[in-house]
């Protein structure tokens, strides 16, 4: 199974939202699309879930256009929204079966998923009278209730409190693990690094990087160094011209030129005997590298 | 075909548990069963208090007594000749406290005035009522004739009794019964105007809710507008249902047999009327709920809602009065007009049909425009729909949407 996006454009008038977008995803997995407030994630998730159309380019699954025919896709959209006035359960039965499940098979998934998100004393109540968190679940579950193939997930942990951050984070893993694909917009660096194996970043409807997470991370060289020692070495780091950006208790985190100053500090901690607990040379987090690409 | 049934069934569920709809459905049930009761109510208030007490003053003795004989005719008075020669003090003292009205007569010469004195004349009604005129014209003459010992043939010569017979010369003469009719017509009005209008607001609070992304991605556009025009048109109906049951078994109960029969003479409704008449109440529900889908589309907030539907519900007014004005002149051309244009068709051609006025050709092609301009209709709407779901700013204009519906291919 795979996605493919190819040359992909979309202009609102004059404005390119998303300009040429090439995008392969082949495995199973998370796939992260990041980028600033405009950048195009949310307009590239409409044009692949078939919302908005596209301006050219071409957009498959398993070679098909995607389509609520051609391919079981589950969407939690950026903008959180249920029917205020109407019972959870009611509203999960009504999208499960708009989406093909028997009365029978929503009855069972719904019960199943209220009681995984850990939302079963609301089954009863109005939307309206959730909080935003709960009612972010209940689009989680709208979202992935029906077993899709290709789950599309814009922004799902903001405005989540860590308990139930933590909860849909064990969902995502089980999905990973049920080999489903998933595309994941977030602004939040640390999911996309936890979540993603592939990503693309996109600044003003342009892709400015993109690739595995790993391999990106990888070609850029270490800049930082973080050393625990057993006693204060700033004369020695002084001595290879080295900066100390932060130094808590022979904590130091220190910044490199390249990595070969690192080696020659190495040295010469070596060469004094002085005994280090640790020694890391730092490669950038990807939060660095994303305001470094479109910052 | 599954989905459609499914987002009726969603939409008919959403209406029926509105606070508001069941609200407007018991005060309507209401109104109509009070309605049906107005003649008892009057009755148990007791039918002295709907006439009017007139004081008749007549110093001179024109009337030589006779006053009471007036109050054998059922006009809507009730006279009392006043013992004694009142002065205008009096006169006011006895409208403030016990009668309606007074007449008062005088003779000067050869004629006899008559002044007819209120507390306060009502707006644009500051003349002497005809009808009083005329009551005690005839009794004063009457009085007079029988001073001259003429016979009562000489009398009947003089006074003919008319036979009173309406002929009309045109052969399509209306027949049948129009006040049937239009509370037909005013039902369909009721059901375009407070019952289709909630297409636009369904679609708008899917707008506003924000769940409108969701659900486009569960089924399509086409899907959610024509499922949503059904189910409020189903509920529509059932409250008309409702509605019509409420009103039969008020009448049956309450109404006196007779004024029911004339206002409700069945007798000219054939069983190819009343299919006709459903047809196009179908269809004109049908069209102008979809003309509030579309207005629907162009707005993301409830606030808008009513300015975008303004100019469909001046449409319907149109529509209605068209038919309605065309309905007192059965032979004019602007009865055919409104029976063949789809605004008014709905309101217009089913009475039409009932009164004879409409041929066979008209009435196909009344419904053939209807049809069409419903499926166009339909089809912009949907278009519509499509291109400005998420649209969730400023209030869209019409030309901006269909600007947006032909830039969306």
């Amino acid at each position: 199974m795979s996605l493919e996006l190819v040359e992909v454009c979309k202009n609102f008038g004059t404005k390119k939202a998303v300009d040429n977008l090439k995008l392969s995803m082949n495995k199973p997995g998370v796939y992260g699309l990041l980028g600033t407030n405009g950048a195009g994630k949310t307009t590239t998730i409409r044009m692949i879930l078939g919302i908005i159309k596209k301006t050219s380019g071409k957009i498959t699954w398993n070679g098909k256009e995607v389509t609520r025919e051609n391919v079981n896709f589950g969407y939690m959209p950026e903008e959180r929204g249920v029917y205020p006035k109407t019972k959870i359960y009611d509203q999960l039965m009504y999208f499960a079966r708009l989406k093909g499940a028997s009365v029978a098979d929503a009855k069972k998934t719904i019960e199943y998923w209220l009681k995984r998100l850990e939302m079963e004393e609301y089954k009863d109540s109005l939307a309206e009278k959730l909080s935003k968190g709960n009612q972010q679940k209940i689009q989680f579950i709208i979202a992935v209730m029906n077993d899709p193939e290709l789950i599309v997930l814009d922004e799902p942990f903001s405005g989540l409190d860590p308990v139930n951050t933590e909860i849909l984070k064990e969902v995502m893993k089980e999905l990973i693990k049920q080999n489903k694909y998933i595309i994941m917009s977030s602004h939040q660096m640390a999911s996309i690094e936890e979540f993603c194996t592939d990503l693309t970043i996109l600044n003003k409807g342009k892709t400015v990087l993109q690739g595995n997470l790993e391999k990106i991370k990888n070609s850029y060289p270490s800049e930082k160094l973080e050393i625990i020692s057993t006693k204060n070495i700033d004369e020695i780091i002084k001595g290879c011209e080295l900066e100390v950006i932060e130094n808590k208790d022979n904590h130091y985190l220190i910044k490199m030129k390249n990595e070969k100053q690192g080696e020659e500090l190495f040295k010469k901690l070596a060469d004094n005997d002085i005994k280090i607990n640790k020694f890391e040379l730092k490669k950038p987090t990807l939060n660095e590298i994303f305001i470094e690409r479109v910052g | 075909m599954k989905n459609l049934i499914l987002v009726t069934e969603f939409t008919i569920k959403e209406i029926l548990k509105k606070k508001s709809f069941i609200i407007s459905t018991i005060v309507l049930l209401i109104i109509i069963v009070v309605a049906f009761n107005i003649p008892n109510i009057v009755k148990a208030l007791g039918e002295d208090n709907f006439n009017e007490e007139v004081l008749v003053i007549d110093s001179e003795n024109l009337f030589e007594g006779n006053i009471e004989i007036l109050n054998q005719t059922d006009m809507g008075y009730k006279f009392e000749l006043a013992k004694e020669n009142l002065n205008d003090e009096q006169i006011k003292e006895k409208l403030a406290n016990e009668k309606d009205s007074c007449v008062r007569f005088t003779k000067s010469g050869e004629n006899v005035k008559m002044e007819y004195i209120v507390e306060s004349g009502a707006m644009d009604f500051d003349t002497v009522p005809q009808d009083l005129v005329s009551v005690f014209t005839n009794l004063y003459s009457n009085i007079q004739i029988s001073k001259l010992n003429i016979t009562q043939e000489q009398i009947a010569a003089i006074q003919p009794q008319f036979e009173l017979e309406f002929i009309e010369t045109e052969e399509n003469a209306a027949q049948g019964n129009v006040f049937i009719m239009m509370i037909i017509s005013l039902v369909l009005f009721y059901a375009v105007f407070f019952c289709a209008q909630q297409v636009s607001t369904s679609i708008t609070t899917e707008k506003t809710s924000k769940i409108i992304e969701t659900l486009v991605t569960s089924t399509d556009s086409k899907t959610i507008v024509l499922g949503k025009t059904l189910g409020i048109g189903i509920v529509g109906l059932i409250q008309v249902i409702i509605m019509i049951t409420v009103a039969v078994v008020s009448a049956k109960f309450c109404m006196d047999p007779e004024i029911l029969s004339s206002l409700f003479d069945l007798s000219s409704i054939t069983p190819m009327l009343l299919i006709l008449t459903l047809v196009y109440f179908c269809f004109g529900y049908a069209l102008y709920s979809l003309f509030f889908a579309l207005t629907g589309a162009t707005v993301s907030k409830p606030e808008d809602v009513q300015y975008a539907n303004g100019p469909v519900s001046i449409v319907a007014v149109i529509g209605f009065y068209l038919a309605y004005f065309s309905m007192m002149n059965p032979n004019s051309g602007l009865n055919k007009i409104s029976g063949i244009v789809p605004i008014s068709s709905p309101f217009s051609m089913p009475l039409r049909v009932m009164m004879g006025s409409a041929t066979t050709g008209e009435i196909a092609l009344s419904l053939l425009i209807l049809i069409a301009t419903t499926i166009i209709i339909a089809f912009v709407a949907i278009k519509v729909y499509s291109a400005t779901i998420l649209n969730t700013g400023a209030r869209l204009s019409l030309k901006e949407a269909f600007k947006m519906a032909k830039n969306d291919k």
